[in-house]
């Protein structure tokens, strides 16, 4: 384990679909080659939408540029079906990597309107990529190593990233 | 860094350690991890074995599963990675053993130059080329095409590139598989997959992916070094990328539909990661099929950003790339599952070879190696990091008998990319390359911190223990003196 990554914590514009986010965090966990994260959060739901919001922050910064300027954003509602939970958190991220690659969005944002373990509707929501500055690619999430667990009084995950 | 991997590493020779297959129960076959003692210590320090010993519980899997020296923790099987199914007796194939990235690959070309000619011209060559090759995650590229010249980049692979005046059927000569692997279905690819590939031929890519201007600093072998018209100091250009977003769409894809061929096949491995199904299956078919599409996709590619680098050099020197000599070597995938005729149990079998970090190393006479290259064995190209050195190979006989025509790929990282961000200063860093005389010019910081020399095993050790385990033999060596990272 090696640093913490904080989420922007900082609501920028004022577009009523101008997402509050709050501080979260997620610490890396060593791989040789690769990235993984370890991440707790109150819900399940908040699990899957930290994630999501983690891989976006490891793969881009807003430019400094951009920052104070009125976002466009890009809303697109996602439905996933899979087997069981480990499947859907993989689909899960790997269709908002898909999608972000495919539309040139950066995501910063997600409402998870419906989970449970075979099921996922929620929407994503993106700026143009040109807004950022992309510092790694992550190629896919993985299911090497995966680990989805209900603590109790919280959830954690751990999961490695091809990148 | 993780703890000592305690599993079971038997010495066989100076140079190959097994995992026995009584380790873990299901395991069908040994592990057998090639690498010197010194190397081995790396080794032990992540979960690389442990996936060797993963890879061998694979349905129809024979001889071994095999790790080159350059092996280093993946996801599903190590990077490093060698192993074949018969696909007569359900052998299987897996996305996991490709990669995300299909036919992640590197290209060398050679030059007329020799390094006095042109040392002062390196830079003005490094910045030409930076403006030329789209670099860097999700680079889009000037290389435009429709979505039906998409289609027939995915059956034609690099001879579309050809057709279209970037290259010449030379090159394609000189390309492993003649740029093409036949039987690419292109109804096999999502639409994702093309809606993500469509912008990104003739684009470099980020991570490991580079573009490297470099000097031959030694020689080992006179006689293939004349073969290849080789000389101590001359100019090479080598070239390292692969499918882009293509490919990993449709690894994504099919490792989705693979999850669920587990239970429907009744497979058992023991990392979710190596979902597989029979090779001759409808979900195994179908991803050979897409999966050639991403690796003609990635040859493509490659022959694309090699007419952009000839384009820099004859804008540099006003004259034409043949003139500079600026000819293809040789192509070769280091990440793909190929169908190959091996000798198995003293019988000649189909198999299905898995090469993941992994480079085909075919010894002379190889029915699939182009006249040019029948005597000398196949051209294997070896990328090293930025700061060390690369080296072309040949393959051998030997390989053909122990590890189904295959050696290392690289060099293997040994740090983990957030270790290396945390330790290594970038400015630091690009002025000890550039009193080394290397010039490093990438598309963000953040990669050449991450691609430091520090985060790799030295490569001339990987390249030591296949030249002395005699699954490749060494031709010359290179050194960097511009790199282009993504």
């Amino acid at each position: 384990m090696v640093e913490q990554g904080t989420l922007n914590p900082k609501v920028e514009g004022s577009s009523p679909s101008w997402p509050i986010l709050t501080m979260k965090n997620y610490t890396f966990i060593e791989h040789t080659a690769d990235i993984g994260i370890r991440l707790k959060a109150k819900t399940l739901k908040e699990l899957f939408k930290n994630t999501a919001l983690a891989i976006f922050e490891i793969m881009a910064q807003k430019k400094p540029s951009a920052v104070n300027r009125q976002p466009q954003v890009k809303k697109i509602i996602l439905k996933q079906k899979a087997q069981d939970l480990d499947e859907l958190f993989i689909n899960w991220l790997n269709e908002l990597l898909s999608l972000s690659s495919a539309k040139g969005l950066i995501f910063y944002d997600f409402k998870i309107h419906k989970l449970d373990k075979n099921s996922l509707e929620a929407e994503a929501y993106g700026e143009n990529i040109n807004t950022y500055k992309v510092n790694t690619e992550i190629k896919a999430a993985t299911y090497h190593a995966l680990r989805i667990e209900d603590k109790g009084d919280f959830w954690q995950a751990e999961v490695i990233f091809d990148v | 860094m993780s703890d000592i991997w305690q599993g079971p590493l038997e010495k066989i020779d100076d140079y190959r350690w097994r995992i026995p297959k009584s380790y873990k129960a299901g395991m069908r076959v040994d592990g057998i991890i090639y690498a010197d003692e010194k190397l081995l210590k790396d080794i032990r320090k992540d979960k690389a074995p442990e996936q060797v010993a993963n890879v061998a519980f694979m349905p129809g899997i024979v001889k071994a599963s095999l790790a080159m020296p350059d092996i280093h923790w993946g996801y599903g099987p190590s990077i490093g990675a060698v192993f074949a199914t018969d696909i007569s007796k359900d052998g299987i194939i897996t996305p996991a053993g490709v990669g995300f990235d299909i036919n992640c690959g590197v290209r060398l070309l050679k030059t007329n130059f020799q390094y006095d000619e042109i040392k002062d011209k390196i830079e003005d060559l490094i910045y030409v080329l930076f403006d030329m090759v789209p670099a860097g995650v999700g680079s889009k590229g000037e290389i435009r095409v429709s979505e039906k010249e998409e289609r027939e980049i995915l059956i034609k692979g690099a001879r579309w590139a050809v057709e279209k005046g970037y290259g010449t059927e030379e090159d394609l000569e000189c390309t492993e598989e003649y740029g093409a692997m036949e039987g690419a279905d292109p109804l096999a690819v999502s639409s994702r997959a093309y809606e993500r590939g469509k912008a990104q031929s003739g684009t470099l890519g980020s991570g490991n992916h580079f573009l490297e201007i470099q000097v031959i600093d030694q020689l080992y072998n006179q006689e293939l070094c004349d073969e290849f018209g080789l000389t101590l100091g001359q100019i090479t250009i080598m070239i390292h990328s692969g499918s882009r977003g293509f490919g990993y769409q449709i690894c994504d894809d099919y490792t989705r539909s693979m999850i669920h061929c587990l239970t429907k096949y009744n497979i058992h491995v023991p990392d979710r990661q190596l979902a597989c199904a029979p090779f001759n299956s409808p979900e195994g078919k179908a991803y050979f099929s897409a999966m050639k599409c991403a690796a003609n996709y990635a040859w493509n590619n490659r022959q694309c950003l090699m007419y952009l680098v000839r384009k820099g050099f004859e804008k540099v020197f006003g004259i034409s790339w043949e003139k500079m000599g600026m000819y293809l070597i040789y192509d070769v995938a280091h990440n793909i599952a190929k169908i190959e005729k091996h000798t198995v149990n003293a019988k000649e079998t189909t198999l299905c070879v898995h090469r993941k970090g992994a480079t085909r190393a075919f010894g002379p006479q190889h029915p699939a190696l182009p006249p040019r290259y029948k005597k000398t064995g196949q051209p294997v190209i070896i990328p090293g990091d930025m700061g060390r050195n690369s080296y072309l190979l040949v393959g051998t006989q030997k390989a053909m008998e122990e590890t189904f025509g295959s050696t290392c790929h690289g060099a293997g990282r040994v740090k983990s990319r957030t270790a290396a961000t945390k330790s290594i200063n970038v400015d630091i860093l690009l002025k000890e390359l550039k009193a080394k005389g290397i010039i490093v010019k990438a598309s963000g910081k953040g990669t050449i911190v991450e691609e430091a020399p520090q985060a790799y095993k030295d490569v001339n050790e990987v390249v030591d223990v296949v030249h002395n385990a005699g699954i490749s033999k060494r031709v010359c060596r290179m050194r960097p003196l511009g790199v282009i990272k993504g």
